[in-house]
């Protein structure tokens, strides 16, 4: 066997390229084909299903052809599939269009109960990033059982809502509502509160996200128009498209439920400057939220700066008497209102 | 090492009177069980090898003791057997550390239950008290760090504290050995029956909860009229504690 | 109970739920602070109660300040490894006079005056206790001096102010503060740097912490890599400079091994850790004045003691086994030298030998006893004079002559260069292992933990090896 250098490296960087096709995270040779042979009909159905379901529930109606766009499956796939749903009677078609029946939203509901219940377990009891919840939501919904999903819905307290605001449909199909105007219909000047962003589609999720706008924050809109809405929100400013801005939705306020118009982040508090916490942002979740909880940052605390480490971050905070240091993403799901301060 | 003398204290007369004996890592046939609760960072080890004569390392740092550390004392002849439980924060939330200390306090049934505080910290060592205080009747506050308090002029009114909470509280200063004779003899009166503890129930929750805490409250005990915490269960049910389910259905609890 | 009963109020506790929504836990957090501070204003008064004590805080506004936090850390730091590594020498090299010079050989003459079999002699004396002597000469010494040093800082309340300094450069790596401390530990011990992740009580931070403290270069490994830059960096460069060269080559390998921490903390957030739980606090205890001897006390019971005894227990069969490979032959070959002929292509490849490979084998238990290994194999199968027989560790006073071993076992500046890359990229001890599955109890974790560092250490110095041979 004759060796060399250069063979040996060229044998070692070919080996790893192919491993890195094959393997490579979700796009990987290997995990497609594993996809592919795990997709059948049970997810196309389910699948056919939801999408039904959400396109009556904003009163838009579905042939044949616009399932295959709305669908990743090919067009005899869904073809086949409708056939068999139909003698099932999960479905019916009322000349192109197709319903569901009682029966098939029953069986959508369930498929949402899932994803939205599974999206609420990502958010609540691991650490994956928000922009994966739905993709990793989109595989479990097939996968759970009725008694699984039961176990979860108790485990995570029976939630109402996913961490989008979306609510969950519980075990006997009930739903808490939904109530609210889009961020992108909203008169200037009034206030309100975010109660839903939605995930899809990926592209303006994503700026919503790099916007860092949380859910639950309340809102003063001051700018609405065909180019832009601005709004203030947790004392800071956003300008949003209003496409974009179309993807939140907003309950508005009346004057009384108005808390206050001087809620602000604690990552702008500064040094020498006293505060009140208002409370946690409804975005920080999960084993974070109970950790700043238990470490007494509640509603009506005195909080001020303790330290600032040389790099500016973490900070460290004077809660109850005990110094706390906290990064500053989570300083800013904390909300405060400064005291005014006297003698200035 | 249990029985060698390392301070001055213990020679002294009041110490040796009460019959106190120090017994190390020998842990068997004791007549009461007691577990050592607190935040981390009060001086929890401190107190449990003061009693025990044992030397766990206490680090001034968050979170030493991870696993369950176990020591014994004797006290006017009667043997107890001391837990040291993970330094925790509260009860409430689904860390490994809170549920070893949870589940101890709850399915354990220690005889007694020492919360140690840092006493210039109390405000926020009470969160983790009072949470106690709705699973265990038989409990002591010792309210450590006495020395770090007065340095830090702080008072503690020892007598109102203890009439809110309902149950005694001794000072003490661990690392010095100050005030743990008195925290041995409370400790012996808590498990015996001299003291009957009436703790402290917390009463600022929110109307919504309070009402549905009432509900599944009068359900449970009326299911299992004997049961002590009924209340601190219908708190873990609302959280969705599979473990208490499963406890519920084996009878572990009552 | 009947089971329906137990089955009512699970479902009126899911229903109840439901009606209360998200907001319970916040609103009962919030309920017992409420009482917490109604109980607490009743019965504490204090002269100014929210001002810290003013000397902690001064401390705090120095350790954490822009201009002197940074030095003062690595000051203190470096200063901890220098005593350290420097004055372990003294102690080490009487307890290797006393263990291996004195006793080692009145254990031998004692075993004939006897008449024990040569081969009861040789497993127990030149095999069992040879390899404990060894892990204790080197070992005790550096861990009775980092410990208890380390504890003191621990117990006064620096260490907690490090980990806020540093937190945003491994936040960077999805690391978390408190590991630059768990790493610094690792300096002294990897067993103990696993055991010492217990203070970072987030689950995906601390299994980072676990995983990646093997890159922290360990006590074992030290004198390791002193050896191998003495002999054969500071001999590429003229001897006015050779002590520098080769201290500046430790020095790049322990940077290398923070680097690798960073990088693999990185790409392992990114990949298998993402799902876990990720928190972050930090409390800034307030300054306490450690108790001087209790703390020197405890360290080295609970530190020092109990990884030095779980050493022992690994490093005794391996020295069994190093003897037994040594001196058990098949054909006319001994164990050791076939596996030694069969790794050494492989071995080739790497830029090391198959005696460098096969010592890595076989001193899993402990890193300490590499080099003698090493020395004895080297000598075994290239038939050069020297050396106390087969399966008999040793090791020389003389760097010089040491050196004129390894060059005649076919050693190069490549081997090395590879070997002390090797040296930190390797798995870790049998020790460290052992402590990773007891921290974690879980076979996954812990096989990852053992096997990642070794798949980056052949990969490395292959590379490096390669890409020698082309350039030279």
């Amino acid at each position: 066997m004759n060796y060399s250098p250069t063979y040996a490296l060229l044998i070692f960087f070919g080996f790893s390229i192919v491993t890195y096709l094959l393997f490579r995270p979700r796009k990987g040779l290997f995990w497609v084909i594993k996809n592919n042979l795990e997709s059948n009909e049970k997810i196309v159905i389910e699948d056919i299903l939801k999408q039904l379901y959400h396109s009556e529930n904003s009163g838009k109606e579905l042939d044949v052809n616009s399932l295959t766009n709305a669908l990743k499956f090919s067009n005899s796939t869904i073809i086949d599939v409708i056939k068999k749903m139909t003698i099932n009677e999960l479905v019916e078609s009322d000349g192109d269009v197709l319903k569901l029946t009682s029966t098939g939203r029953d069986y959508a509901l369930r498929i949402v109960r899932v994803h939205r219940l599974w999206e609420k377990y990502l958010a609540e009891k691991t650490g994956f990033d928000k922009i994966e919840w739905h993709g990793r939501a989109e595989e479990m919904e097939h996968k759970l059982n009725h008694e699984e999903t039961n176990l979860l819905a108790t485990q995570l307290g029976n939630p109402k809502y996913d961490p989008h605001g979306d609510p969950i449909p519980t075990k006997l199909g009930k739903m808490a509502d939904l109530d609210g105007e889009f961020l992108s219909s909203i008169a200037v000047g009034s206030v309100g509160r975010i109660i839903h962003i939605e995930d899809e589609p990926d592209v303006i999720y994503k700026q919503i996200l790099a916007e860092n706008i949380h859910i639950g924050s309340q809102i003063r809109v001051v700018e609405n128009n065909k180019q832009r809405v601005v709004f203030y929100a947790e004392g800071e400013e956003f300008k949003l498209a209003p496409i974009v801005a179309a993807n939140i939705t907003v309950s508005i306020l009346k004057k009384e439920d108005v808390i206050e118009d001087v809620i602000v982040r604690l990552s702008s508090l500064k040094e020498n400057e006293v505060a009140h916490i208002l409370g946690i942002s409804k975005e920080s979740r999960g084993d974070r939220r109970r950790r700043l909880l238990d470490l007494g940052f509640v509603k009506g605390t005195e909080i001020s700066i303790d330290l600032i480490s040389p790099m500016q971050n973490p900070t460290a905070y004077l809660v109850k008497g005990t110094s706390i240091a906290l990064r500053k993403d989570q300083a800013s799901k904390i909300l405060i209102k400064k005291d005014v301060e006297y003698g200035e | 090492m249990g029985n060698k003398v390392n301070s001055t204290c213990e020679t002294c007369p009041q110490y040796n009177a009460k019959g106190l004996k120090k017994l190390g890592l020998n842990t068997e046939n004791v007549d009461f069980v007691v577990a050592l609760a607190g935040n981390p960072n009060t001086g929890k080890s401190t107190v449990f090898n003061a009693l025990t004569g044992l030397r766990q390392h206490t680090g001034n740092w968050p979170g030493k003791t991870v696993t369950r550390a176990e020591g014994a004392f004797e006290y006017n002849s009667q043997k107890f057997k001391l837990i040291d439980l993970p330094g925790t924060y509260s009860l409430l939330s689904t860390s490994q550390d809170e549920e070893v200390a949870r589940n101890f306090i709850l399915f354990g049934k220690p005889d007694v239950t020492v919360i140690v505080v840092d006493a210039s910290r109390l405000e926020r060592n009470l969160n983790l008290v009072l949470q106690i205080l709705e699973i265990t009747d038989k409990a002591v506050l010792c309210l450590n760090l006495m020395d770090e308090a007065k340095r830090n002029n702080i008072k503690i009114d020892t007598r109102t504290l203890a009439r809110d909470l309902g149950i005694p509280v001794v000072p003490t200063s661990a690392r010095f050995n100050e005030g743990i004779p008195d925290l041995i003899q409370t400790i012996n009166e808590v498990a015996t029956g001299k003291i009957i503890c009436k703790p402290h129930r917390i009463k600022n929750v929110p109307k919504n909860i309070e009402n549905a805490v009432k509900t599944l409250t009068n359900e449970i005990e009326q299911q299992y009229p004997s049961i002590p915490n009924s209340r601190w269960i219908a708190f873990r049910l609302l959280e969705g504690d599979t473990h208490i389910i499963e406890a519920l259905k084996t009878g572990e609890l009552v | 109970m009947s089971k329906n009963s137990i089955e009512n109020i699970i479902a009126l506790s899911s229903d109840l739920r439901w009606q209360i929504g998200d907001d319970f836990h916040d609103g009962l957090a919030e309920g017992i602070y409420a009482d917490a501070s109604e109980i607490a204003g009743a019965a504490v008064s204090a002269d100014d109660q929210k001002k810290r004590f003013r000397l902690d805080a001064k401390i705090d506004k120095i350790v954490t300040s822009k201009t002197w936090g940074f030095p003062i850390m690595f000051l203190i730091l470096g200063v901890i490894l220098w005593l350290t590594i420097i004055g372990a020498n003294y102690p080490s090299s009487m307890l290797a006079q006393l263990l291996l010079d004195t006793i080692h050989p009145l254990l031998k003459n004692g075993a004939a005056s006897v008449g024990m079999p040569w081969w009861l002699d040789g497993f127990l004396i030149d095999g069992v206790y040879l390899a404990v002597a060894w892990v204790i000469a080197v070992m005790l010494p550096p861990m009775a001096i980092f410990f208890p040093l380390f504890t003191l800082l621990e117990d006064f309340g620096y260490l907690p102010r490090v980990a806020f300094n540093l937190d945003y450069m491994f936040k960077k790596s999805g690391a978390h503060g408190k590991q630059a401390l768990t790493m610094s530990m690792g300096f002294g011990c990897n067993a103990a740097g696993v055991v010492a992740t217990r203070i970072i009580d987030s689950p995906r931070e601390r299994l980072i912490a676990i995983i990646t403290n093997n890159f922290s270069l360990c006590n074992g490994r030290w004198p390791t890599q002193i050896l191998i830059a003495t002999i054969f960096i500071g001999a590429v460069v003229p001897p006015s400079f050779s002590s520098i060269a080769s201290l500046s080559a430790v020095i790049g390998i322990a940077i290398l091994g923070i680097f690798f921490m960073f990088f693999t903390s990185w790409a392992l957030t990114k990949t298998v850790l993402k799902g876990e739980v990720s928190t972050f606090n930090l409390e800034l205890p307030p300054y306490r004045p450690p108790r001087f001897w209790k703390t020197i006390y405890t360290s080295l019971i609970d530190r020092t003691l109990i990884v030095l005894w779980r050493a022992i227990l690994f490093a005794a069969p391996a020295g069994a086994v190093i003897w037994l490979i040594s001196n058990i032959y098949i054909g006319n070959e001994s164990i050791a030298s076939w596996t030694i002929n069969t790794l050494d292509g492989f071995g080739f490849l790497l830029g090391l030998n198959g005696v460098i490979l096969l010592a890595y084998i076989v001193a899993i238990p402990a890193n300490e006893i590499v080099i003698p290994t090493i020395l004895m194999l080297t000598v075994m199968v290239s038939g050069i004079p020297g050396g106390e027989g087969a399966g008999v560790m040793f090791e020389l006073d003389s760097v010089t002559a040491t050196g004129d071993i390894l060059r005649a076992g076919g050693w190069t500046l490549l081997t090395a260069i590879n070997l002390m890359l090797f040296s930190l990229l390797h798995n870790p001890c049998s020790t460290t292992i052992y402590t990773i599955y007891k921290e974690t109890k879980s076979i996954k974790w812990t096989t990852v933990a053992s096997i990642l560092p070794v798949i980056m250490g052949f990969v490395i110095t292959f590379l490096v090896a390669q890409i020698w041979r082309l350039v030279f």
